[in-house]
């Protein structure tokens, strides 16, 4: 049987269903906590988060993987709430979001140090909440490039990842040749690694969706709704037409077996404004009907949303 | 001033001729003895995720009541946690412990230098992503005097007694410029005092803060019993310039690069000799409790009962260790 961890135990992996493969509970930037501009009641943030998955799960929305990473307000007795409560599986990330989000004391830490972290959270537990990360977030600083401590932070994923049998989320697929030539080293075998973002708007242009593909890597079309169409569309949205035809376009010649999709979206974000009107459920009331409009039937959405998520999210050992 | 733990204490304007202390103003008459420049809890920040890393809030108290109740008993009255609002504060336990050993507990605001932010000041999610410039440094730190110390996501309770900074051995960045800049327009505008750990330029970092319209002795500058300060002429300097030079090793007496006891008494008595008795104060950087970082389990009397009176039998009157252990740091913390 294939394994998963959520944020309330082990599941089987036939038990997830449709799975949005990164989203975000709530993300803040480290320190944002300090800034009481940014504070919510309890009351707010869980009257922003339960309907929203309440409609996913009724739109048949079984587990959302929480991409947020340590540092970030990640907040697991939180989640496990939301879960039991709505019936959507949450699965939790260890990892970071990038370099840039971790705080000095694991930006100050060996390959080593990082590994035991994220081996931790992903066998023992996440803090004292007994709840288990099934995925690791690494990602690249703002800047384009790989900082030293993003290297370190994947080359640490990568052996959790090959010693833990859980996957690995990266946060933009960008300068992935430094990114590709870590994991070969390690000797993680490709399709255990979503390269994420491949679709977004400032970064797509400098994306090598295809020769990630070609390497045996996972490709996450995981911004869509992030579109200039928004009322206050933030500097990551891009064209609807045109991410949708990028994402038609890779499915066509690379085959639908190395991707994943998801919107990134935020319940309640914690550190910043957030995208209004961007939600989960826009891969229900956007994304599909686009799909099928452009000639998608059943069994390939279930492909998408199922059973990839399904292979990738199984703990592998 | 309430005594239940459940009611933040008031926020507001700061009040002139007291001091800010976890518990609310304080007429600064009433604080006696002060170890101006130690940590109660320090945590580098992150740490307090780390799996490896025990935060025991039990504990965390019994530790930090020991130590503080030994300071009182041998004299020590007031305690000032200088690690800022970043490193591990922990207001609600401050409260605790105040209330529980009698010591008055100031706690400070303030961050840096640039390392020890988080991602949120230094990369915003704004393309491109440009670090906080000191206008909102000052805004944030000065929330916490008007309208009180964070508890992170939940609730302000009292006003912060001191503003923290620290700019980067190496040298000072940019970003550090502006926690410099906007720690020192909160102390400007509120009244509180600046603490400035200094980085590579005690007098450069200094007059940093000066150019932004702050009067010299509301500052006091960490560090200057360093040996690269000493050998730059800093303490001298800085006390010319009117502002307060910290002693505050107090304790370190085999780090290569920091004078030990004996010669740092012997600075002390410089200072006295130049005149700058008045804006001396000694510490020891103790630290109650560490996470993620080593121990430095000096006690909190350790300046008073150690240090000074070995810079008594060298010379320093009694009055002046009088006033360089009460009335400066009370001066310097006292509200203007």
């Amino acid at each position: 049987m294939s394994k998963v961890n959520t944020v309330l135990g082990t599941i089987p992996a036939e038990e997830l269903g449709f799975v949005s493969v990164h989203e975000h509970i709530g993300y803040g930037m480290p320190g944002s906590e300090l800034d009481s501009k940014w504070w919510k009641t309890p009351e707010q943030a869980y009257g922003e988060t339960v309907p929203k998955l309440r409609t996913f799960h009724e739109s048949g929305g079984g587990a959302i993987v929480d991409a947020t990473g340590i540092c970030n307000g990640r907040d697991i007795d939180y989640y496990k709430t939301l879960s039991a409560r709505t019936g959507v599986h949450i699965v939790a990330s260890t990892g970071f979001v990038g370099g840039d989000t971790a705080l000095p004391h694991f930006a100050r830490a060996s390959v080593d140090y990082l590994t035991q972290v994220f081996v931790h959270e992903i066998t023992v537990g996440i803090g004292a909440t007994g709840s288990k990360a099934g995925a690791i977030k690494v990602g690249v600083s703002r800047g384009g490039k790989m900082t030293e401590l993003d290297r370190r932070i994947y080359r640490a994923a990568a052996r959790a990842a090959l010693s833990t049998g859980v996957p690995i989320l990266t946060h933009l697929a960008i300068d992935a040749e430094t990114s590709v030539a870590i994991f070969r080293e390690e000797g993680l075998p490709l399709d255990r690694v979503l390269f994420g973002h491949v679709d977004d708007g400032p970064n797509a242009p400098i994306t090598r969706d295809t020769w990630i593909a070609e390497q045996g890597g996972r490709l996450g079309f995981d911004t869509f709704g992030y579109e200039t169409e928004l009322p206050d569309p933030p500097f990551w949205a891009r064209p609807r037409q045109e991410r949708l035809d990028h994402f038609l376009g890779f499915v066509d010649t690379v085959g639908i077996g190395s991707v994943l999709a998801a919107a990134d979206a935020n319940c309640s974000p914690l550190g910043w404004p957030g995208v209004k009107g961007h939600t989960v459920n826009y891969l229900f009331e956007q994304l599909i009907p686009d799909l099928k409009d452009a000639g998608w039937d059943e069994a390939r959405v279930h492909t998408l949303f199922v059973d990839n998520p399904a292979d990738f999210l199984s703990i592998r050992n | 001033m309430t005594q239940f733990d459940g009611t933040p204490h008031p926020a507001g304007k700061a009040v002139p001729g007291t001091v800010n202390t976890v518990l609310g103003p304080v007429p600064a008459g009433e604080l006696g003895v002060i170890a101006v420049h130690e940590a109660l809890l320090s945590v580098v920040p992150g740490a307090e995720h780390a799996p490896d890393i025990s935060m025991d809030r039990a504990e965390i108290f019994e530790t930090l009541a020991r130590k503080l109740s030994r300071f009182r008993d041998h004299g020590g009255g007031t305690i000032v946690d200088s690690t800022g609002m970043f490193h591990g504060r922990d207001v609600k336990l401050y409260e605790a412990l105040s209330r529980s050993t009698g010591v008055h507990i100031v706690a400070s605001t303030g961050m840096g230098p640039e390392e020890m932010l988080g991602g949120y000041f230094l990369t915003p999610q704004t393309n491109p992503p440009t670090p906080w410039p000191a206008e909102k440094f000052a805004e944030l730190f000065g929330k916490e005097i008007t309208e009180g110390m964070v508890v992170p996501r939940v609730e302000r309770r009292g006003p912060a007694g001191l503003i923290v900074t620290a700019t980067t051995r190496e040298g000072t960045t940019a970003t550090d410029e502006s926690l410099v800049r906007g720690a020192a327009r909160t102390a400007r505008d509120s009244g509180v005092p600046l603490s400035l750990r200094f980085g590579a330029d005690a007098l450069r970092d200094l007059d940093i803060a000066l150019d932004e319209g702050l009067p010299a002795d509301r500052v006091v500058v960490g560090g200057l019993d360093r040996r690269d300060a000493v050998a730059a002429g800093a303490p001298l300097e800085v006390a010319r310039r009117g502002a307060y030079v910290a002693l505050d090793h107090a304790g370190s007496n085999d780090d290569p690069d920091i004078l030990d006891d004996r010669t740092r008494a012997e600075l002390l008595l410089d200072l006295v000799r130049a005149g700058h008795v008045a804006r001396i104060v000694v510490s020891g950087n103790a630290v109650g409790v560490a996470k993620g970082r080593p121990d430095h389990d000096l006690p909190y009397e350790y300046a008073a009962q150690t240090f000074v009176p070995l810079a008594t039998a060298s010379g320093l009157t009694p009055e002046d260790a009088q006033r360089i252990l009460v009335d400066n740091p009370r001066n310097l913390l006292t509200v203007r």
